[in-house]
């Protein structure tokens, strides 16, 4: 009997508990145009400390899709720099792990204690579906799912860091996790935009990628992040695509509805801008001035 | 030989055969024959309690003898309904006790074109309709049944949801256990989706010659 043949057979039976066995980072995807690898490469990197190898290599199949489809360069880099940071979202378990790489990258000399507000939806959000939902359940029904917490991320002692560890450890079940599932909808879904805007609309392409700046951090300004990028793709981006809404400026009219939107959880301001540049393309004479 | 030593020598042999059947047990490699011999192994070991007066064990052992026999119940049920599928009309309905239930809102993409697909649907209720090519899904339809066997592993088309309906989904995951636990569903399995791969292949064969034929009697006129 092989020592190896054993080790691995028990290192598959344990492999939700244990780190994944594979640890040899993807290549680059093929054809990168020059500028962008090192972009890539920055960003295989950060998911191999956030999730993994298979996690890092989702992401270079999901940039393969765009190379040679006639995005320009500095889009694409953009956009592989945008899709590491939206692949690497902020919850519970990723900013424990970078506060113990703080502390580890400074050797032990940087230690601090910093307070994140959550909301106890948001911190369930974050474990196995399985889990979760009847924790939903119950926080719903006895109305603390909008509830926030406080919880501290220190590496001041011992058992600070020892906590830190623990929670950077769940990383093995962010996979399974409801978050999870939602952030792969919405990369999918950015992704999808990206690649119909360079079929209908090239120009529009970086001022698309670009929305991606719109959905960041964590808490209330993550959620009114997502909610105004939402509002934008629905209202403005997937009718002109469809066909149904006709703005030959769609790049245009996309700064003018980002420069509109307010941290304000009833849209109000975005609402009206993105209403206006509709009413302007509708009304009569409208398409006849833009031809 | 009085009641004593007779419930003695009884329960003697009973631990002597359930001693033998949990050495089956372990060195089965399949789900059905593990089950089969779990079960064998719970029979003695009640029957072995009785004479012995070890009443505590009987509850725990009824409690594996149900569990035992339901799965065993759902594995041969799974093979003969994969069987039956082969030889009927290909259907994937008995998919559906290992599935799990989602409800879908109009408007709502359930995957995109080109993402990696990671589990296969079946529509229950509701409209939905394959974007790119503007084909719409009956109800009972089974979708990215093929893609856990292709080596690409991604969609070949998008897939959004019309009129809010209800969906099944399993994960390919879920179906590789199935596929690993079990080697009679698993040949199955593959015949099926192989029959429904020529049927697709079948089926766009006669729309090519259609449009060829088509092609052909405008170049004639």
């Amino acid at each position: 009997m092989s020592e190896d043949g054993i080790v691995s057979s028990l290192k598959y039976l344990f492999a939700d508990f244990l780190d994944e066995e594979d640890s040899t980072p993807p290549s680059l995807p093929e054809g990168l145009p020059e500028g962008v690898a090192p972009i890539v490469s920055e960003g295989i990197h950060v998911l191999m400390d956030y999730q993994g190898a298979s996690y890092a290599r989702l992401y270079v199949e999901r940039l393969q899709r765009f190379v040679d489809k006639g995005i320009a360069p500095a889009t694409l880099g953009e956009m592989a720099r945008l899709m590491t940071s939206r692949m690497a979202y902020e919850d519970a378990i990723r900013i424990a792990q970078l506060k113990l790489f703080e502390y580890r990258d400074s050797e032990g000399r940087m230690a601090s204690r910093e307070d994140k507000k959550f909301r106890f939806d948001e911190l369930v959000d974050a474990l196995p579906e399985i889990a979760a939902d009847p924790i939903l359940t119950v926080l719903d029904k006895i109305g603390w799912s909008h509830r926030r917490v406080s919880i501290p991320f220190s590496t001041k002692s011992r058992l600070g860091i020892r906590r830190l560890k623990i929670e950077a450890w769940l990383r093995r079940w962010r996979m399974f996790s409801i978050r999870y599932g939602e952030e792969r909808r919405w990369v999918e879904r950015w992704l999808h935009m990206i690649a119909r805007s360079l079929v209908k609309q090239p120009a529009a392409t970086a001022a698309v990628v670009d929305t991606a700046t719109m959905v960041q951090g964590f808490g209330d300004a993550y959620r009114q992040g997502l909610a105004d990028w939402h509002t934008v793709i629905d209202s403005l981006v997937k009718p002109t695509f469809d066909g149904v809404l006709t703005l030959a400026d769609l790049a245009g009219a996309i700064a003018e509805a980002r420069a509109a939107a307010m941290p304000d959880p009833r849209q109000a301001s975005l609402k009206r801008a993105i209403a206006q540049i509709r009413a302007r393309v509708t009304a009569p004479g409208a398409s006849a001035a833009a031809e | 030989m009085d009641h004593s030593q007779l419930a003695q020598h009884a329960s003697t042999a009973g631990a002597l055969f359930a001693s033998i059947f949990l050495v089956a047990t372990s060195t089965m490699q399949t789900m059905i024959p593990l089950r089969l011999f779990s079960i064998l192994t719970n029979l003695v070991l009640i029957a072995t309690a009785i004479p012995s007066h070890n009443y505590l064990v009987i509850p725990v052992q009824l409690a594996m003898l149900v569990l035992n026999s339901y799965r065993l119940h759902q594995m041969l049920q799974l093979v003969r309904d994969v069987k039956r599928s082969v030889g009927g009309d290909l259907s994937m309905e008995w998919l559906k006790p290992f599935m799990t239930e989602r409800k879908c809102a109009a408007g709502e993409m359930l995957f995109y074109k080109d993402e990696k697909a990671e589990d296969m649907l079946y529509i229950v209720s509701g409209r939905f309709r394959l974007v790119e090519s503007g084909i719409e899904l009956p109800v009972g339809a089974i979708v990215g049944e093929l893609g856990m066997l292709s080596p690409s592993n991604v969609r070949t088309q998008s897939l959004e949801c019309i009129e809010g309906g209800v969906i099944l989904s399993v994960s390919y995951d879920q179906v590789e256990q199935l596929y690993v636990q079990n080697p009679a569903f698993g040949f199955y399995f593959l015949k099926l989706a192989s029959a429904r791969l020529f049927q697709n292949l079948d089926t766009l064969e006669r729309r090519l010659a259609q449009q060829t034929a088509q092609v052909a009697e405008a170049r004639i006129a």
